[in-house]
């Protein structure tokens, strides 16, 4: 639903330390929701739950388990991994990581690796309401009750741009159940009463 | 306890769900679970959850907890079908009286079939999943012909948190009235309020008491 808030798990054992980054990053402007963990198992009931979008860790961890970190770059594809250093690290390990952030490193240096990182992840930072022109013609055919299916038959697209724009339509409105669409669609008279499904 | 609810109010429905009394004087939160004959782990993992933290595995291990675990969702059953539901109607009602207008009566329709679906629901858990849940627990072996199991209700486990959402959303965002803030407020209030208390209801049910009779059911299976 919130597109842009930007789940942020931090594994570092110095409390300190967790405290001070989590500070710096909560006043990065970012919409940022921090967890902490102690180990990688625990990544895998938290992501169950929440979609991470970033790990930072301290490299220690990882030191001599080097074929275990690409095993886990492999297992959850969409996570950008953060390496927190304060002590000397093998460049080959720290080269696995998509960002480095140093102990030294500024508030508005680690804003800006945020940022350019998390851009990458098709964050657009839009949040524009409108829905397309495309993304009402398949609304009007969803309130009147058209499976995916159909919906691509009839406007001549492929299911998946179908989902797709149904994917944004939800995104857009906040609204998920067809009849809270038709509400939708008829309060901004994009369908009239009767031709809605109700 | 009175530090706590000081701390975070919505605690008064945890309170309520588990029959304790508000006035709860300088008791400890030890204290009033033993007077009230319920287990303080409980307690304390379900209040986490009204502050925010979710439970971690094995918090709730004890299959002796199950059946306050059920008093609990059921009380907020009542909560929600004699309390918050009929009160949002009130507030749409009011609404109504107010702006007779094509949304507001929209508005009114999706709600009224949507608390049906709930109703349905609920009905569903207290005279099919609860009753199974029960008797697991007392009996010695799972019967063969039992045609139920926490998975089917896991899957039955409709999503109602969804429409109230959509609700909330259609208010905050989509449709438009003229004035009549205090009772609007009043209305967002508690649907907030619900939603609240709906998503921390089904934490419970997936999060501690799925895990919990999926527990009785392997042990029961195994003999």
């Amino acid at each position: 639903m919130d597109k842009c808030r930007i789940n942020i798990v931090i594994i570092e054992p110095s409390d300190i330390i967790f405290e001070g980054l989590s500070i710096l990053l909560l006043k990065t402007g970012q919409r940022i929701y921090l967890y902490r963990i102690s180990d990688f198992d625990e990544l895998s009931n938290l992501s169950e739950k929440e979609k991470i979008n970033i790990v930072i860790q301290n490299p220690v961890i990882l030191q001599n388990r080097m074929n275990y970190f690409t095993k886990l770059k492999k297992q959850y594809p969409d996570i950008l991994w953060f390496g927190l250093v304060y002590s000397y690290f093998d460049s080959e390990l720290l080269n696995k990581f998509n960002e480095i952030i140093s102990i030294s490193d500024t508030i508005e240096i680690i804003t800006k690796k945020l940022n350019n990182q998390y851009k990458q992840c098709g964050c657009k930072n839009n949040l524009q309401e409108e829905l397309s022109e495309r993304e009402i013609d398949v609304l009007v055919q969803l309130v009147k009750g058209l499976s995916n299916k159909q919906i691509a038959d009839k406007l001549n697209i492929s299911i998946h741009t179908v989902i797709s724009h149904r994917k944004n339509i939800i995104e857009k409105t906040g609204i998920k159940s067809l009849s809270g669409m038709t509400i939708y669609a008829i309060s901004k008279k994009i369908i009239s009463l009767d031709m809605a499904v109700l | 306890m009175s530090d706590l609810i000081n701390e975070n109010y919505s605690l008064l429905m945890l309170l309520e769900h588990l029959n304790i009394d508000f006035a709860v004087g300088d008791k400890t939160v030890s204290q009033i679970c033993k007077e009230n004959n319920i287990s303080k782990s409980v307690f304390l993992v379900v209040s986490n959850l009204y502050n925010g933290f979710y439970p971690d595995k094995g918090d709730i291990h004890s299959i002796s907890d199950i059946p306050i675990i059920i008093r609990l969702l059921k009380n907020s059953h009542r909560f929600y079908k004699e309390d918050k539901y009929p009160e949002i109607k009130e507030y749409l009602m009011k609404l109504h009286d107010k702006h007779n207008t094509e949304d507001i009566k929209l508005i009114e329709k999706f709600f009224n079939d949507y608390f049906n679906e709930v109703l349905e629901h609920l009905d569903y858990e207290e005279q099919t999943a609860f009753p199974y849940f029960c008797q697991l627990i007392e009996s010695e072996s799972i019967q063969q012909e039992s045609n139920f199991s926490a998975r089917e209700y896991k899957e039955h486990h409709s999503d109602i948190e969804t429409k109230l959402t959509d609700l909330k959303n259609l208010m905050l965002k989509h449709i438009t009235f003229k004035n009549d803030l205090p009772l609007r407020r009043k209305f967002l209030y508690c649907l907030f309020e619900l939603e609240f208390d709906l998503n921390i209801h089904s934490m419970i049910e997936e999060m501690i008491l799925l895990p919990l009779i999926t527990k009785v059911e392997k042990q029961l299976l195994n003999g």
